[in-house]
């Protein structure tokens, strides 16, 4: 077989009418690496907010992509030997970082990076090409797995309009270039191979200018394909959500692959050790934390408490989770979707709360204390305490978490029947002179400072019953302390936490609570710090609750033996939910609704979770179900407009029949008839009509030279005239008249005319100005 | 719409590396996606099969309304570039069409007035089937021409395409199919067309040497040929051109028709020719010596022809034919290009043995073998020509 592929030629005779330019194939390589610096670009900034420790390399990418894009002739400086070295040196960076880090998938994103580092500072062939889509396409679906952040959406959006761009761009450089089908038959073997490329510089790097291969493009766009190309755009869009919503799901129960490859750790969480300052640093950041969709709103609280964590050990100035209730209170570690809880099941349709808890804000999660169910979106390993009312997560998770709560107990008295025993049986050896050790009673605090503690008791009064003395110690302590976020504590010897206590400095939740807790323990009650959140706001636009870090709070909680429950004690929480204290339900709504641009934001990213992240093998039927009972009612609907209209015409020819009626349902007739020929008749000139055009398509060319020659004919004075090229003008003027009126066979280089026309005309422009 | 779903006969969509990349992908994904329940996957599947889905409109959109035509402008001759042209109209209302590329293939036919009879394969070998298509194969010209620019909406273009055919006889230019890895090169797809044009390849043009031969005669003076020539006699009335001689128009003539007219005059022949050719196979045994012997014919022919000095041709025992016009030479040379070996008959009678009717009376030029790979041209028993 004789294959013959350069033995050809194009363009023999051309017979379009007006042809836009087009670009040049050193043009299409110039916009290919423009494109493939920005699809380089939006991948690496995945590390904005991908949890892996890139930074430099993102920068040291952005910056020589960016020098790449700006002088496209530099790559072509880098000796030779550093295209050789290249690939040696990242697979050692690679194998290097794994080892000393010792995390396969961060070392695997900086290795993509590296990559696409290499491949944005030297000249791509198409394999290249190809190479830095797939290198992006893992660094974003690897940070959406991981962060499952709206912020994924936006950006695999946007890499894939640039990829399928990038794509178009190389398909089309290929079909004008001579070598592409052999460069296309190398195949996947070469796609997978390390080639150096060349070193020399190419002909189209040599001289780039941004702004002209804009203007280029924009003489080459036609706005019809651009919206047409737009479109289309949303079509893919459109498509794949359908599809989305189409693909069949099976649960199958399995965690997040990606997991186990990648450690994580709180970037602004709590923790199991609380120092005075921690939570008020958590509420300076007002980013979400915590979406909460409820079934019910009615039973929304006028003030919610997130308890997240319990901290009984007080020691050198802070709060702890002592390690002996660590292990005693929690349970063994659980895997699975389901937990059971504490509260008795009630009657009636249970409201069911929704909580996407945003990655990063700590292993423990927001929950008001006891509930009947909580239901992992997907498979879990976690502790649950049903004492603290606490539920852990083995670690701290990278993405949003999201679970269900059924029959939440938002009761400011946590009942603790295990700790009722422990209180027994201490307070029995306490009476018998053999006080065992509660952590909850203790208090390792010198004698001056229980001294000072003991005058603030006195001044307070100390009842009898846990509820008095919170009342009174709340009222004692927001009367001698204000709020503040920068509290000061007065110097001296002993406890921080005691001086403070004796002071009248303001001061935040933390000291509030950690005073109130030690007043406790010192006035003979067990108490503990927790610490969650307090509040949130109800977005107007998703109909959510939103828990931001700003709603960050610690209260204390003072056991009462005779209910055998922990009574919540929050001195500040009088001040700051009086006037909520009044409403519930759609009041505490009312009071809380945000409809504020952040509120708008937030909304979509509850769509997201919602919609998308949340997105299972359940919602897929109710979303069938749902487009099922459309269809119906739509279908029923316009089953019954149809019969009635049927009914109302057998009525209407049922009627009795007279001579104005003849006439009306004639003339209908008539008129249908006479739209119908004339639609057939005159739907050309209807459209030239529609065009404007009076029912003749003009030439562009024509149309253009005329335009041109109307602005040429202007008079000018003859010395402007001399001045401005009187014989250019003339002869651009009798190549206008050519192109205005002439045959088209007798056209040559119209737009080489135009140009000169227009190179005329702002001669003359010039000329003017300069007399004037 | 149809046509998207269920593709017409002829049409292949092939995955490009890219588009194998992206199937590979797919499937990963999903694997992922489903072992995992990760939402997030399963968007980032969704994009790819939309992209994969988009691919295709694409493509359907840019081959649809656009239509060609396929030029094979005769002559051809062996060995010598020929071109087929293809006349591409993009006819949508304002989408340009982009990257296409024009498969072409030139292959030899059988005669069809041979009448060989078809012959089935399956009671074939598979070896020989093999070595039969092979052979064909080998047998044909292939070449590709690309749509470089872009062809505007409801513009027109013309693609040439350059071959040169192997041998003469009969050849089918075909149009093999149309390809387009536009828009995103994920998928090759191939249009299958029914384009096709069957020309007739003269013998290749080959170098002779002519000899001086004695006695040859001049016939009865000068002769006057029905063609266009220099000779006296009025042959014909035509327009006037450009660079004719004021002296030839026709003043009366043009004066009537009211347009002026130039005299054409017959071409006078002071030597003619008649040209016999015998094909037998026991006179030519060897099939290159037989090709020469065709090639040769052909160009002494063309030559005597171009000199005005060729009278008749004959063809084995065939009744000479008179040679007046340029297409009585095409003709002839139409038969050459096709002509093959005349097996002898049972009867022992060896086809062409008698010299043809109506050629007598002038210098007949016969063919005979000349070594063991020439040919040679005598008149008389004399050498005349020679390769």
């Amino acid at each position: 077989m004789k294959t013959d592929l350069g033995n050809y030629q194009t363009a023999a005779s051309r017979r379009s009418h007006f042809r836009r330019p087009q670009l040049a194939l050193d043009e299409m390589r110039q916009l290919k690496w423009l494109l493939g610096g920005m699809l380089i670009l939006l991948s690496v900034w995945t590390v904005f907010y991908l949890d892996v420790d890139a930074w430099t390399l993102m920068g040291l990418t952005t910056l020589s992509v960016l020098a790449g894009l700006v002088w496209p002739a530099w790559p072509a400086r880098l000796p030779r030997i550093f295209h050789t070295l290249a690939f040696p040196f990242i697979v050692m960076f690679f194998i290097g970082d794994l080892w000393l880090k010792g995390e396969m998938l961060p070392a695997m994103v900086r290795l993509d990076i590296l990559l696409l580092l290499y491949r944005g500072i030297s000249y791509r062939q198409r394999r290249d090409d190809l190479q830095v889509i797939v290198l992006g396409l893992f660094l974003i679906v690897v940070a959406g797995v991981l962060t499952v952040s709206l912020t994924f959406a936006v950006q695999i959006l946007a890499f894939t309009g640039c990829a399928l761009a990038f794509l178009l761009v190389i398909t089309l450089t290929d079909s004008v270039e001579v070598k592409a089908t052999a460069e296309a038959k190398k195949g996947l073997r070469g796609l997978i191979t390390w080639n150096a490329p060349e070193t020399g510089l190419p002909a189209w790097a040599e001289r780039v200018d941004w702004r002209r291969l804009g203007r280029r493009l924009r003489a080459v766009a036609d706005w019809r394909v651009l919206v047409l190309g737009g479109i289309l755009f949303a079509g893919v869009v459109g498509v794949s959500a359908l599809l989305f919503l189409a693909i069949p799901r099976f649960q199958m129960d399995n965690s997040l692959f990606l997991e186990r490859f990648i450690s994580k750790k709180a970037r602004s969480g709590f923790n199991d050790t609380i120092k005075f300052g921690d939570v008020s640093e958590i509420q300076q950041d007002t980013s979400v934390a915590l979406s909460v969709d409820v079934s019910d709103p009615k039973q929304v609280p006028a003030a919610p408490y997130w308890r997240m964590l319990v901290l009984d050990d007080y020691r050198d100035g802070g709060f702890r989770l002592s390690p002996r209730m660590s292990k005693e209170v929690f349970a063994r570690e659980r895997t699975g979707t389901a937990l059971r809880g504490e509260a008795r099941p009630k009657l009636g349709l249970q409201a069911q709360w929704t909580f996407y808890m945003e990655s990063g804000v700590s292993r423990y999660l927001p929950l008001p204390g006891r509930f009947e169910q909580l239901r992992f979106r997907e498979v879990q390993n976690f502790r649950p305490s049903a004492e603290l009312g606490v539920v852990a997560l083995r670690a701290e998770p990278a993405t949003m978490t999201a679970y269900r709560v059924e029959g939440m107990d938002f009761a400011e008295a946590l009942p603790d029947p295990i700790f009722a025993e422990r209180w027994k049986s201490w307070s029995e050896s306490a009476a018998g002179g053999r006080a065992e050790g509660l952590m909850q009673r203790r208090l390792e605090l010198n004698a001056a400072d229980r001294g000072a503690l003991a005058r603030v008791l006195a001044q307070i009064g100390v009842g009898k019953r846990p509820e008095e003395f919170s009342r009174a110690a709340s009222a004692w302590l927001t009367s001698n302390h204000g709020y503040s976020l920068s509290p000061k504590i007065p110097g001296g010897a002993g406890d921080a936490l005691v001086r403070w206590t004796a002071s009248r400095e303001a001061g935040h939740c933390e000291l509030f609570s950690g005073a109130m807790v030690v007043l406790a323990r010192e006035a003979g009650f067990a108490a503990r710090v927790v610490i969650g959140f307090r509040g949130g706001s109800w977005n107007g636009y998703s109909n959510n609750f939103t828990v931001r870090n700003s709603d960050a709070h610690a209260w204390a909680e003072i056991w009462d033996a005779g209910r055998g429950a922990w009574l919540r004690a929050d001195a500040l929480a009088p001040a700051a939910t009086a006037a909520d204290a009044a409403a519930a339900g759609d009041g505490a709504i009312a009071r809380r609704l945000d409809r504020s641009w952040t509120a708008r934001f937030d909304s979509l990213r509850v769509f997201w979770y919602r919609r998308i992240v949340s997105f299972d093998a359940r919602s897929q039927v109710e979303t069938l179900q749902a487009v099922k009972a459309a269809t119906e009612t739509t279908g029923k609907r316009l089953r019954e407009s149809l019969e009635r209209a049927v009914a109302a015409l057998k009525a209407w020819l049922a009627g009795p029949w007279d001579a104005r009626r003849v006439a009306g349902l004639s003339g209908v007739i008539a008129g249908l008839v006479g739209a119908g020929w004339a639609m057939r008749n005159f739907r050309f000139w209807m459209r030239d009509f529609r065009w404007g055009r009076g029912g003749r398509k003009v030439d562009p060319v024509r149309r253009e030279a005329g335009r041109l020659l109307a602005r040429l004919r202007e008079p000018l004075s003859d010395g402007a005239r001399a001045a401005a090229g009187a014989a250019e003008e003339e002869s651009v003027r009798l190549e206008l008249e050519r192109l205005r009126f002439g045959p088209q066979a007798t056209w040559t280089q119209p737009e080489a005319v135009l140009r000169r026309a227009r190179g005329a005309l702002k001669t003359r422009r010039r000329e003017r100005v300069s007399r004037s | 719409m149809w046509a998207l779903v269920w593709p017409r006969g002829g049409e292949r969509i092939v995955p490009t590396v890219s588009g194998v990349i992206l199937i590979a992908l797919c499937f990963g994904l999903g694997t992922a996606a489903y072992n995992s329940s990760s939402n997030i996957l399963f968007i980032t599947l969704s994009l790819l099969l939309a992209c994969l889905i988009l691919s295709g409109v694409l493509s359907w959109l840019n081959l649809r309304g656009v239509a060609w035509r396929l030029e094979v402008k005769p002559p051809l001759r062996t060995g010598q570039v020929a071109s087929a042209g293809l006349a591409l109209r993009n006819g949508k209302k304002f989408l340009p069409t982009y990257g296409l590329w024009f498969e072409w293939v030139a292959r030899p036919m059988a005669d069809p007035m041979a009448g060989a009879k078809a012959e089935s394969t399956v009671t074939g070998k598979g070896i020989d089937v093999r070595a039969i298509l092979k052979k064909a194969e080998a047998e044909a010209v292939r070449g590709n021409v690309t749509l470089r620019e872009r062809l505007e909406a409801q513009g027109e273009v013309q693609l040439d395409w350059s071959f040169a055919p192997a041998r003469r006889g009969r050849l089918r230019v075909e149009l093999a199919g149309v390809g387009s890895l536009f828009p995103f090169g994920f998928l090759r797809k191939y249009v299958g067309t029914e384009l096709r044009a069957d020309v007739i390849v003269w013998p290749a043009a080959v170098e002779y040497r002519r000899l001086a031969v004695n006695g040859a005669r001049r016939i009865g003076g000068s002769e006057q040929r029905t063609r266009v020539g220099s000779g006296g006699d009025l042959l014909a009335l035509r327009r006037y051109a450009d660079g004719d001689s004021h002296r030839l128009i026709h003043w009366k003539a043009s004066a009537r028709t009211q347009q002026l007219l130039v005299r054409q005059f017959m071409a006078e022949s002071s030597q003619g020719y008649a040209v016999w050719l015998r094909t037998d196979a026991e006179l030519w045994p060897r099939a290159e010596q037989f090709e020469m012997l065709v090639s040769f014919a052909a160009t002494l022919v063309e030559d005597l022809f171009r000199a005005g000095q060729l009278h008749s041709l004959a063809l084995d025992g065939e009744p000479a034919v008179a040679v007046r016009h340029g297409r009585d030479l095409e003709t002839w040379l139409d038969r050459l290009a096709v002509v093959e070996f005349k097996a002898a008959t049972a009867d022992g009678e060896r086809g062409g043995g008698t010299a043809p009717t109506g050629g007598g009376g002038r210098n007949m030029l016969v063919f005979a073998p000349d070594g063991t790979h020439g040919a040679a041209a005598y008149i008389d028993g004399q050498r005349a020509a020679v390769t």
